[in-house]
C-alpha cells in the first residue's frame, strides 16, 4: 500500500493496538483483541480508560516481566480465536505448559496477577501433576524447597505404616546430638556471666540437693552414671536455663535453676512431644543402651553432621521462639505422638513422668 | 537461609493458587507437603476441599486394617485442618456404618459445609445422624446406600442446589417434603428406589434424573426443566397399579414443562407414558425439545407408538432422535392397526429440524419400518439415518434392508447407515 492510500484508510480498519508497560519500564504494543483477553487489560481499558497511547501504557504488575508476558500473549492469541475446536484449544494447552518448573511457577504467579483463570488453572493443574506421585526429597528438589524442618517434625503425623522402633531410637539420639552441638554452639555466644560449665553442675547439683525439687534430682542421679553423659545433662539443664532466662528474666543463679527445674516439670508432665521429654526418653534408653552411645558418636559421617548442623540451628530457633507460639504448636500435634512403650528400670519418679505424658 | 528461599520456586505464589495445586492432588500427596519444608507445614491444612476415595487406604488383606488406617486418616485430617471445609467427599468400600462418621458430620456441620459427598460400602447402611439436617449451607448432598430420616423439625436445605439420593431408605413423605423445602433445587438424582409414588414441586429444577421402580410420578411444578433422563423398572404389583390406574401419564409427567431440551427414557419408561387416556389431550408444544432419546420402545403396542409420535410432532424444534425397540418378533409380526400408517396417523407434520435418527435393536417388524418410513417422508432436513438390527434377528436383515430400499426420502441428502456389529 501506497502512503497516499494509507492516509485515506479509515481508522476503524487499522488494527487497534494496546499499550503496556512491564515493571522494568519496557513499553511494548500488543494487538487490542488479544491484550483484551486479560481481564486485568480490559479492566484497565475500559474502566480507567488506559493503554491507549504510549504516554498512557498500562503498568502490569511486578510479576509479569516481558519473558512471561510473551507467553501468555501467545497463549491469549490463540485462545481468542473464537472458532476454535476443543480439541485444538486442549492439544495447544499440553504443548504450550511444556517448559522448565521455574517458568511454570512464574506463568503461574504472572497468570495470576493478570486474573487469566483458563491459565491459571492449567498451570496449576500441570504444577499438581509434577508434585502428585513423588517423595518429599523429589519435591524440594525440584521447587528448591529448603530442607527445614527437624526429624520430629517430618515424623510424619499421616503416616499409615507401623512405627519402627529402630527409627524412633535413632530420631531420639539425632535430637540428642543436636541439643549437644546446639550447646556447643551457644555456648560461644553466651555472656561471661556463667561460669565453666563444669564448675556449674556442681553448683547445680548442690542446690537441686538443697533445693525442694528432688524428682529432678533424681533423674539427675539417675543420669549421672556416665562422664559425657553427665556433661550433657548439664549442658541440657544449662540450656533450658538459658532459655528460661530470655523469658523470665531472672538474674539470679539459683532461683534460675529452681525455675528452670519447674518449668521442665510442668513442661514434662503437661505434654507429650517436648525436647525435654525426648531428653528423658533418651536418658532412659542411654541407660538401656550404654555401650551404643559411643559408638553413635563415632559414626556421624560429613553428610549427616551437615544436616545435623541445619537441624541444630533451627533448633536453636525454636528454643528462643515465644513460648506460648510453641507451646500452642506442641499442643496441636502432642496427641500423635506414639506413646513409647519401654520398660522403666528407673525410679519411680521417672515412671510418673513417663505415665503423665501418656495420656 | 536467604539464598535458598531466594531460590525456592513455588512457596512465595498466592495462596489462592497454592490452594487450587493442592486441591488436584489425591489427598495423600496434599497432606505430605507438610513436610517439604516450614513454610509449607500448614498450607494444606487451610484446603476447603477434601475428597477422600480408595487411594487413600494402604492395601492389605486385613479388612480391620484397612478400615482402621482409613477411619485414622481421616479422623487424622479434619482435627488437623483449619478453618472452614466447603467440599467433603467420601467414596469407599471399605466403610460401612461406622460410629466415626457420626463425628465427622458432626465436625462437618460445624464448619460451614456445602458439599457433602457420602458414597458408603455395601453392608449395613449408614444411618444419617441428625446433625446432618444442621448444615445450613449445604448446596450439594450425594447420598449413597444410607439410612434417612429427617426429623420433624426439618423444613428443608435453603440453599440445597444439587441432591443426588442413591439407594437411599427414606420415605415418600420425607422426599416429597425434602424436595419441596429446598427451594433453590436445580439438580435432583433419586435412584434405586422401590415403589415410589412421588410428587415434585421444585420450581427452580433443571435437571432431573430418575431410576427405579416408580409407582407414580408426577412432575406438578417443575416449569423449568431442562433435562431428564427416566429409567422405569417394572414389577407386577406396579404393573398391576398401572393397570387400574385412569390418570394420564404423559400429561401429569410431560404436562408442565415447556422448557425441555433433552428427554431419555429407558427401561419401561414409554410404557409409562403409554398408560392412561389421553381423550383430553392438551396440546403442549415442547418449543426447546432437540434431543429425543427412548430406550425399549415396544413397536407392538400401538399406544406405546402413539405416545413417541405425540412426542415427536409436537416438537418443532427436534434435531436428533434416538429409539430401541423391544420387540417380541413373533408377537409383532402379526402386527394389527398397521392401517394407521395409511388413515390416522398425522400426515401434515413436517420435522423440519431432524438431522440425526438412531434407530438401534430393530427386530424389522412391520411397525417398525412404517415408523422409519414416516420419518424418511417427513425430514426434508435429515443428515442420516443409522439402522442397527437386532441381535437376535438374522433372517430378517435382508428383509429390512429391501423395505429400507423402497422408501421415500424427503431429504436429499440422507444418508442411510444400516449398521452391522
Amino acid at each position: 500500500m501506497s502512503e497516499v492510500d494509507m492516509a485515506v484508510i479509515k481508522p476503524e480498519m487499522m488494527k487497534s493496538y494496546i499499550w503496556l508497560q512491564t515493571a522494568d519500564g519496557l513499553i511494548q504494543q500488543v494487538e487490542q483483541e488479544v491484550a483484551m483477553f486479560c481481564p486485568m487489560i480490559c479492566h484497565e481499558v475500559i474502566q480507567k480508560d488506559m493503554g491507549s497511547s504510549k504516554n498512557y501504557a498500562i503498568s502490569l504488575p511486578q510479576r509479569v516481566n516481558p519473558a512471561m508476558l510473551s507467553l501468555i500473549l501467545d497463549y491469549c492469541r490463540f485462545h481468542q480465536v473464537p472458532g476454535r475446536s476443543n480439541k485444538e484449544r486442549k492439544s495447544f494447552d499440553e504443548k504450550f505448559i511444556r517448559m522448565d518448573t521455574k517458568r511454570l511457577c512464574e506463568l503461574t504467579s504472572a497468570a495470576d496477577s493478570l486474573q487469566l483463570k483458563p491459565l491459571v488453572d492449567l498451570t496449576s493443574r500441570a504444577l499438581a501433576r509434577i508434585i502428585e506421585g513423588k517423595s518429599p526429597e523429589e519435591i524440594r528438589e525440584i521447587f528448591h524447597l529448603p530442607d527445614d524442618l527437624t526429624e520430629e517434625e517430618k515424623l510424619e503425623p499421616l503416616k499409615n505404616t507401623t512405627d519402627d522402633p529402630r527409627i524412633r531410637l535413632l530420631n531420639r539420639l539425632y535430637a540428642k546430638k543436636r541439643k549437644e552441638l546446639q550447646e556447643r554452639q551457644k555456648l560461644k555466644n553466651i555472656e561471661v556471666e556463667e561460669e565453666r560449665v563444669d564448675d556449674r553442675s556442681v553448683d547445680d547439683l548442690l542446690s537441686f540437693i538443697n533445693g525442694d525439687n528432688g524428682d529432678s534430682k533424681g533423674i539427675k542421679n539417675s543420669k549421672s552414671k556416665k562422664k559425657n553423659r553427665r556433661r550433657k545433662d548439664q549442658q541440657k539443664n544449662t540450656s533450658a536455663n538459658e532459655a528460661i532466662k530470655n523469658h523470665n528474666k531472672e538474674p539470679n543463679g539459683l532461683n534460675q535453676v529452681c525455675h528452670s527445674a519447674e518449668v521442665g516439670q510442668k513442661v514434662r508432665a503437661g505434654v507429650g512431644a517436648t525436647s525435654n521429654l525426648h531428653d528423658v526418653e533418651d536418658d532412659i534408653f542411654d541407660n538401656k543402651n550404654e555401650p551404643d552411645d559411643g559408638d553413635i558418636d563415632d559414626e556421624i559421617d560429613p553428610a549427616l553432621k551437615e544436616k545435623i548442623d541445619r537441624e541444630v540451628e533451627d533448633f536453636a530457633r525454636r528454643l528462643n521462639s515465644d513460648w506460648p507460639e510453641r507451646m500452642q504448636e506442641i499442643l496441636s500435634f502432642g496427641h500423635e505422638r506414639k506413646p513409647v512403650h519401654f520398660s522403666l528400670n528407673g525410679n519411680g519418679s521417672l515412671r510418673r513422668y513417663a505415665n503423665s505424658e501418656q495420656r | 537461609m536467604d539464598d535458598v528461599m531466594s531460590r525456592d520456586l513455588i512457596s512465595g505464589l498466592p495462596r489462592s493458587i497454592i490452594e487450587s495445586i493442592l486441591t488436584r492432588l489425591p489427598i495423600r500427596d496434599a497432606v505430605r507437603t507438610s513436610i517439604l519444608s516450614s513454610k509449607w507445614r500448614y498450607k494444606w491444612a487451610t484446603l476447603t476441599q477434601l475428597v477422600f476415595d480408595e487411594k487413600c487406604v494402604i492395601l492389605s488383606n486385613d479388612r480391620c486394617k484397612v478400615e482402621d488406617g482409613l477411619v485414622n486418616f481421616i479422623t487424622r485430617t479434619l482435627f488437623l485442618h483449619q478453618g472452614p471445609i466447603h467440599k467433603f467427599q467420601l467414596t469407599t468400600t471399605h466403610l460401612q456404618c461406622c460410629p466415626d462418621i457420626d463425628q465427622w458430620l458432626l465436625f462437618l456441620s460445624r464448619n460451614d459445609i456445602k458439599e457433602l459427598v457420602l458414597e458408603l460400602g455395601e453392608g449395613e447402611w449408614f444411618r444419617v445422624p441428625s446433625c446432618l439436617f444442621n448444615c445450613k449451607k449445604l448446596t450439594r448432598l450425594d447420598l449413597f446406600r444410607c439410612e434417612f430420616d429427617p426429623p420433624p423439625t426439618f423444613k428443608g436445605f435453603l440453599c440445597l442446589k444439587s441432591l443426588n439420593l442413591h439407594q437411599v431408605l427414606v420415605s415418600p413423605e420425607a422426599i416429597e417434603s425434602l424436595i419441596s423445602g429446598c427451594p433453590l433445587l436445580e439438580s435432583l438424582a433419586l435412584s434405586y428406589f422401590d415403589s415410589l409414588a412421588l410428587t415434585i414441586r421444585a420450581p427452580n429444577l433443571k435437571f432431573l434424573c430418575l431410576e427405579g421402580e416408580f409407582k407414580d410420578i408426577c412432575l406438578e411444578n417443575t416449569p423449568l426443566l431442562v433435562a431428564m433422563s427416566v429409567a422405569m423398572y417394572m414389577t407386577d404389583d406396579i404393573a398391576e397399579h398401572f393397570e387400574q390406574s385412569s390418570t394420564c401419564n404423559f400429561n401429569r409427567f410431560l404436562g408442565g414443562v415447556p422448557r425441555l431440551e433433552r428427554l431419555i427414557g429407558h427401561i419401561y419408561f414409554t410404557k409409562f407414558l403409554s398408560i392412561g387416556d389421553d381423550l383430553g389431550r392438551l396440546p403442549i408444544t415442547y418449543a426447546h425439545l432437540k434431543v429425543v432419546e427412548l430406550n425399549q420402545v415396544s413397536f407392538e403396542d400401538m399406544k406405546e407408538i402413539l405416545v413417541v409420535l405425540r412426542l415427536i410432532t409436537n416438537s418443532p424444534n427436534l434435531r436428533e432422535l434416538q429409539i430401541s425397540g423391544s420387540s417380541n418378533t413373533l408377537a409383532a409380526i402379526d402386527a394389527p392397526d398397521l392401517d394407521f400408517w395409511e388413515d390416522e396417523c398425522p400426515s401434515n407434520c413436517t420435522f423440519k429440524q431432524l438431522r440425526v435418527v438412531r434407530m438401534t435393536d430393530m427386530s424389522g417388524v412391520p411397525h417398525e419400518m412404517e415408523f422409519i418410513k414416516f420419518l424418511l417422508a417427513n425430514s426434508p432436513a435429515l443428515e442420516t439415518m443409522s439402522i442397527s438390527p437386532c441381535v437376535y434377528v438374522m433372517d430378517g436383515r435382508l428383509n429390512m434392508l429391501i423395505e429400507l430400499l423402497r422408501f421415500r426420502r424427503a431429504s436429499a441428502q440422507a444418508e442411510i447407515l444400516f449398521i452391522q456389529d
